[in-house]
């Protein structure tokens, strides 16, 4: 691990607070290594000094690694984790002759990995427009931890087979699902109130933005786009959210929409105001403003990173790959993450409620298609 | 391979329960286990939520007042002076916001309560600007009275079935009646007498319109409703 971080100094920080603004502050000191819990993801001690905002994480055969969301996102952070099993896997006396796209150790750190994406490509633009306030799942919250995950692998083939059919990509298509057991939801939650009825169902779809600009960056660099379905309008079939769903995200995902988010993120913190305002006060007033504006916007979360890829001689050793989400908060109460590894997909349910609900009309629905669906043990004993 | 047939999934090994649906899926006859919360027991978190948002909103704009009326007296004046006024009435407003927010629909708590909450920022007003000179003559009794006139008109309001018009003829009655009361006290502390003049004249203009709005509501309408009549 210390010959992986060596690679990846920018990651090697803590966070440090100025009187206006927080600031990540160089720290040699390497992350932890800790054995797996039984919750993932807990919180890091991000004031306590010299504290990293990244740890590795081991059980087994399996290694994770947790960021902040402060550092990366998930493409630097499986940027990271590749490097690190590579590192791990030549220490141990493998030998990979063509390590591809991997990011050796000792291989000169470029500027550009360590570039904020978010200032870089900052244009000033109109701002989207405003969104109605989305309908949230109306289940209780588990008792502390409340954090239960559920995850389950299907064959890429099978979900890749009906996207095709359907002329969608796989993450339209599970979106769609997504959507359609959320609509079952509020539609079997039906008298709960006037106000719950004037809602939108919404659904939080991160994008790598490194797909849509030039860099190299290892650092945060992700936005997010917002399809929704209005059902104030009436109940969708599968095949009318599918559609809907589909150009959604063509439109929202093209670059000149997107540039439209990350303009509107970044001009909030060039406002004079925002920057003179004491930390202090801007971390309360943030504080309200995210549990009363930002998590009230969207129902819940679909990350989708794609297909690991790996070089031939690496896959053999390794039996799957898995992200879990961003923990969800009170108001959106769940959230969902996706990833390829050769022939599997992994699907990861991350929930704070007492309801299943959600993940059973979604594993429902896709068993109902023809996709095997295998819920897998949290007992975790095989696998990297 | 486990198959759980409640959710059409195959279950890893080692999982003796469906983390789906909560059943054992070799046991065929159990009943399929559903959830206690869905869809019988959703709950509403929403309102609860928003209202301990807007508490924790109005307490940081509260005590953000506070903090730059005292700063801003420091800096003008030699000590606290003018920003004490401001600051017992700051406390006071968030202190009757907070009831509200909290006793929700407790009128007989709330009405109470604000009372009480009033009550002491006037006697530490008092306190501040006189050392305590008019509170227990004048502003205890005047408060106590506006509560009582309010509370009645609140039970007659809670007791009535059919509310209209008599709601505000009670509304004005009530408000006649606190006039007579408040000038009684006046008098008594400022002139050590009582001399009724312009609470009789606000009675006597007041109370015609309650007999007029009594006579419309129990004669001529027979209970129509407060919100179709001021319904915009």
């Amino acid at each position: 691990m210390a010959i992986t971080s060596h690679r990846f100094p920018y990651f090697s920080v803590s966070l440090g607070s100025g009187i206006f603004w927080h600031f990540l502050e160089f720290n040699d000191q390497l992350p932890r290594i800790q054995v797996e819990e039984e919750i993932p993801c807990t919180a890091f001690a991000v004031k306590r000094r010299n504290e990293p905002l990244y740890r590795v994480i081991i059980k087994g055969k399996r290694i994770s690694v947790e960021f902040t969301h402060i550092l990366t996102d998930g493409g630097g952070g499986l940027e990271y984790l590749k490097s690190l099993v590579y590192t791990y896997l030549t220490l141990t006396g493998k030998h990979i002759s063509t390590p591809g796209e991997i990011i050796l150790p000792g291989t000169p750190v470029s500027k550009e990995e360590s570039e904020d994406g978010y200032i870089k490509f900052f244009q000033k633009l109109p701002p989207p427009s405003k969104l109605v306030r989305a309908w949230h799942l109306p289940f209780k919250l588990n008792k502390r931890p409340r954090l239960r995950v559920i995850r389950a692998e299907i064959k890429v083939d099978e979900i890749l087979a009906i996207s095709r059919k359907l002329k969608v990509s796989v993450t339209e298509y599970f979106v769609s699902v997504y959507f359609f057991s959320l609509q079952k939801i509020f539609i079997s939650s039906k008298g709960f109130g006037k106000k719950e009825k004037r809602k939108v169902l919404r659904i939080e779809v991160p994008v790598n933005m490194r797909n849509k600009f030039p860099t190299r960056t290892m650092r945060n660099f992700s936005l997010f786009v917002l399809p929704e379905i209005d059902v104030r309008l009436g109940t969708y079939t599968f095949e009318e959210i599918l559609k809907s769903v589909h150009h959604q995200l063509q439109i929202s995902t093209d670059i000149k929409q997107i540039s439209r988010f990350l303009s509107s993120n970044v001009s909030y913190e060039k406002l004079l105001i925002i920057r003179i305002m004491p930390l202090f006060i801007k971390k309360m007033v943030t504080a309200v403003i995210y549990r009363n504006l930002a998590s009230k916007r969207w129902t819940g979360m679909v990350t989708n990173l794609g297909l690991v890829t790996l070089p031939g001689e690496m896959e053999d050793m390794i039996d799957s790959f898995e992200l879990i989400p961003t923990p969800p908060n009170r108001k959106v109460k769940s959230g969902c993450a996706l990833l390829s590894y050769r022939d599997k997909l992994r699907i990861c349910f991350c929930d704070i409620t007492q309801s299943t609900e959600v993940e059973r009309h979604i594993f429902r629905h896709l068993s109902d298609a023809g996709i095997h669906v295998k819920i897998l043990n949290n007992n975790y004993k095989h696998g990297v | 391979m486990t198959l759980c047939v409640n959710c059409g999934v195959e279950l890893d090994d080692g999982l003796k329960i469906c983390p789906l649906c909560g059943k054992d899926p070799e046991n065929k006859g159990e009943q399929e286990k559903i959830s206690g919360n869905y869809p019988s027991d959703i709950i509403q978190l929403e309102k609860k939520e928003t209202r301990r948002y807007l508490w924790e909103l109005s307490g940081i704009i509260a005590f953000s007042g506070i903090a730059v009326c005292t700063i801003l007296d420091l800096l003008t004046g030699k000590g606290l002076n003018w920003s004490l006024f401001s600051d017992v009435s700051i406390t006071a407003a968030w202190v009757i916001l907070t009831l509200y927010l909290f006793a929700y629909k407790r009128t007989l708590i709330i009405v109470t309560l604000q009372m009480l909450a009033i009550l002491t920022a006037l006697y530490f007003i008092d306190l501040i600007a006189t050392g305590r000179e008019w509170f227990f003559p004048v502003g205890l009794p005047v408060t106590f009275a506006g509560f009582i006139a309010a509370g009645t008109v609140i039970v007659l309001y809670r007791v009535v079935h059919l509310k209209g018009m008599n709601i505000i003829a009670s509304g004005f009655i009530a408000l006649s009646g606190y006039c007579i009361i408040t000038e009684i006290i006046f008098d008594k502390y400022l002139r050590g007498f009582v001399d009724l003049q312009w609470s009789l004249i606000v009675a006597v203009s007041i109370l015609p319109i309650a007999l007029l709005f009594f006579f419309y509501h129990y004669r001529l309408k027979k209970g129509n409703r407060l919100d179709s009549i001021f319904h915009i």
